[in-house]
């Protein structure tokens, strides 16, 4: 009997998948959806997501979770919320993947399944790409969609995609100025460019964006030393209390406006071409420049407490370490995570030059994609351009999306603008990032101008000095990595000298005694001259 | 036509199947990456590269120097602990020796970032990079050292001792041509389960050194974001160091002398 059952279940269990077939031939169809991106980079609900924040509230001390009402996540909030996803409302927060499927199926009455995967480097997302794998969408870093172009692996992304005039269309329709005309005026070089399209606004729809620059501790940094710039990193007063990044572009950047410092704070920042000439300097990559970084690069190994990737914040907030190297949405969470500790953090982005960075969302070349996944992937950045969800993205992620408007900038002044008593706040002017249609003014408390806010959304004139570093292109690229390498790697000291001959003369000497030790009178065994007394149990009597 | 019978050997698929999906297809794998340009053209490219490249070669070095260093510092540590534990009359040696292979259970990076918060505090972090790299991968390999040395210390036979006391050896003369020579297969078994690991544990030269120690695994690393070639070629490069020198510690004997040293 026991058998039976267990052939019933067995069969059951093979029948479960064929049911589920025949359900996907009846008439409806599914489409699947291949999605490629950052590990943590969407809003995936639950605590810490913004409609969970905005609804909970935790006590200090006893950690209990109330409930409470919230201005923004109102009744409206979530009777649209209902009717455009077809799902009940759930104050805990749902996934955006998830929420993107019910959106699709109400929107345009098809399934669509998304399979979400992630990836921790543009370099894995790259060679995921180059190993055949396939994905529909997926989020790259700037240079990387450069790269992507110039060897021929994106699509284009659909013409109806940038028309205004379609309600459907939430990422033109919100997408910030400031960014589409970045994305506009950047030119790629495309390899098959019969298309004509050679813009990254032609292949690429923008998600989040930021700066790099210098977090540093207030109370232990002068201000005045800031003027330094980036040449901060192998000032001898700060030894041992800066970090830099262990990743080659972002190193080479620094090293590149140290040697470049001179000639980029000479440049007329009121000079319309101003942006174009640092981008120019920022990007140079001859082999004399090359060289020149190495020499500056070994300096600032000598000086810095060590390269990192993920240490950096916690040990700002520490203390162990002073300044610290950081992408702007890394900055904004170390300046939170320091708050709570009641430490202040500033950012900086210092004179000479910033980096300003984008990811985007690309569709990689693949001839067998059909017309409806090509739909669903334009449908899938539309829906997370809408503005709600780019703020439930920006507050999850912590990084500053694309979008801008009227809800983003509500949701930005919410968090960052003064209280309305509060008289020594500030005018912080953001129009030229959230729209033309009006000005669009925060007033801020006056250390927001160096915190938060200011890494969020530099204003206007310092956007001005970040350059977008370029894909460097195969030849460049080789050079720049074996700089690295030379960088990173190790030399023979007179430590290692001793120790390698310390443990060469150790095996030869025990090689040389093990072979020929008999014949040598010293290491023979010499007989004893008189035996000592062995403590002995005392025989017992049978 | 016979029906298909089931043999001792029907057992071994499972291991075969591994061993070929798992060991012999990657490492065809890496072969071939090493051996290839960016167009997977045959190319001596990334060899030639690596040997007239001085950076990559003292990295090697270095790493080497390193694990050496680490290698004799956890055995010098080891042996004395094996040796107590084994021969002594304790009747909860057994709870001793647990106390030193715990460690093991908690995860390895939860570990290191505990180091690296002690280290800070005593005011090592930053100032002493090479020497906390060395700290911690003595700290993190020690138990794979004592644990083979347990095994053999603890299997010599009583009577071998007194046999030597008999013949007037002194307890310094037993330790060196009683003892140190039937725990040769422990040492051996230990060494290469210390040497070779501490060669390419970058993230403890990452977390402890702050990146400003570079190790060959970090390259190998580094190298597989951008070229899988070169990554290639020197993860090969290693493969060819850690045979050799698991050949030289005798890593490979597994015959009787081994006495289960070979875990």
């Amino acid at each position: 009997m026991k058998k039976r059952i267990g052939s019933i279940a067995l069969s059951a269990l093979l029948l479960f998948p064929m049911l589920g077939m025949l359900s996907g031939c009846g008439g409806e169809k599914t489409v699947t959806l291949r999605v490629y991106n950052w590990e943590e980079y969407i809003d995936e609900g639950g605590k810490g997501s913004f409609v969970y924040d905005e609804l909970h509230e935790e006590d200090e001390t006893t950690h209990k979770v109330t409930e409470i009402e919230s201005d923004i996540v109102n009744a409206d909030y979530m009777e649209r919320y209902e009717r455009e996803t077809g799902r009940a409302f759930n104050k805990n927060g749902y996934d955006l993947i998830d929420d993107f499927e019910h959106w699709y199926k109400t929107q345009y009455g098809v399934n669509v399944r998304v399979e979400y995967s992630t990836f921790g480097t543009n370099e894995d997302m790259y060679n995921q790409l180059k190993l055949g794998n396939k994905y529909d969408l997926a989020c790259p870093s700037e240079y990387m969609i450069m790269k992507l172009a110039s060897e021929g692996m994106l699509d284009p992304l659909d013409e109806s995609f940038f028309d205004e005039t379609d309600e459907n269309n939430h990422y033109i329709r919100n997408v910030s100025r400031f960014i589409q005309d970045k994305f506009e005026a950047g030119e790629l070089e495309v390899s098959d460019s019969d298309t004509g399209k050679k813009h990254w606004s032609d292949y690429a729809a923008g998600y989040m964006w930021g700066t790099t620059g210098l977090v540093y501790n207030p109370e232990t940094v002068d201000e005045s030393d800031l003027e330094q710039g980036w040449n901060i990193m192998r000032y001898p007063k700060y030894k041992g209390k800066v970090t830099t990044k262990d990743n080659v572009r972002d190193s080479y950047f620094v090293a590149l406006a140290i040697r470049y410092r001179t000639e980029l704070l000479a440049l007329d920042p009121a000079d319309e071409n101003y942006n174009a000439m640092v981008t120019e300097i920022m990007n140079r990559r001859d082999a004399e420049t090359v060289a020149e970084v190495e020499k500056i690069l070994m300096d600032i190994k000598r000086n810095i407490f060590g390269f990192e990737t993920d240490t950096g914040k916690s040990d700002m907030v520490k203390g162990t370490i002073s300044l610290n190297f950081a992408w702007s949405g890394d900055a904004v969470y170390a300046m939170d995570e320091a708050e709570d500790q009641g430490v202040s953090l500033n950012y900086y982005m210092p004179e000479e030059s910033a980096n300003l960075f984008f990811d985007g969302w690309v569709i990689p070349k693949d001839g067998g994609r059909s017309d409806e996944t090509r739909h669903a992937a334009h449908a899938f950045i539309n829906y997370l351009s809408m503005p709600r969800n780019a703020v439930r993205n920006s507050y999850y992620i912590g990084y500053t999306s694309v979008i801008g408007g009227e809800e983003m900038f509500e949701y930005t002044d919410n968090l960052y603008g003064a209280e309305d008593d509060d008289e020594t706040a500030v005018d912080y002017d953001l129009s030229y990032f959230f729209g033309n249609d009006r000005e669009y003014v925060i007033s801020a408390p006056e250390e927001q101008l160096k915190r938060q806010l200011y890494a969020q959304f530099p204003p206007q004139q310092d956007t001005l000095r970040c350059a977008v570093m370029d894909y460097y292109g195969k030849e460049a690229d080789d050079l720049i990595n074996e700089l690295w390498t030379r960088v990173k790697g190790e030399a023979l000291d007179a430590w290692a000298i001793i120790v390698l001959c310390t443990a060469a003369a150790t095996a030869i000497g025990s090689f040389l005694i093990m072979k020929f030790g008999s014949k040598i009178d010293w290491f023979r065994r010499k007989p004893k001259t008189g035996y000592r007394l062995v403590k002995q149990e005392p025989i017992k009597p049978q | 036509m016979k029906a298909p019978r089931f043999s001792r050997k029907t057992l071994c698929i499972p291991y075969a199947v591994f061993l070929l999906f798992f060991v012999l297809v990657p490492m065809a794998v890496i072969f071939v990456y090493a051996f290839t340009d960016a167009d997977m053209h045959f190319s001596f490219w990334n060899f030639i590269n690596f040997f007239s490249d001085p950076t990559k070669i003292f990295t090697v070095i270095y790493s080497v120097v390193i694990a050496l260093v680490t290698t004799v510092i956890t055995l010098l540590i080891a042996y004395p602990t094996a040796y107590i534990l084994a021969r002594s009359k304790i009747k909860k040696r057994n709870v001793l020796l647990l106390l030193f292979v715990t460690p093991m259970w908690i995860n390895f990076v939860l570990r290191i970032n505990a180091i690296r918060e002690l280290l800070n505090w005593i005011g090592l972090l930053g100032t002493a990079n090479y020497f906390n790299t060395i700290f911690g991968m003595v700290y993190d390999f020690l138990p794979f050292m004592i644990l083979p040395l347990y095994t053999t210390i603890q299997k010599i036979d009583e009577s071998l001792y007194e046999a030597s006391a008999d013949l007037g050896g002194n307890r310094l003369t037993t330790f060196f041509r009683v003892t140190v020579p039937l725990s040769m297969p422990g040492i051996g078994s230990g060494i290469t389960m210390v040497f070779l690991p501490s060669m390419t544990n970058y993230v403890v030269s990452d977390m402890l050194g702050n990146s400003k120690v570079t190790i060959i695994g970090k390259f190998i690393e580094t190298y597989f974001g951008t070229d899988w070639h070169m990554g290639s070629m020197i993860a090969l490069i290693l493969l060819i160091v850690v045979f050799f020198s698991a050949w030289l510690s005798g890593g490979f004997k597994a015959d009787e002398t081994a006495r289960g040293a070979n875990l």
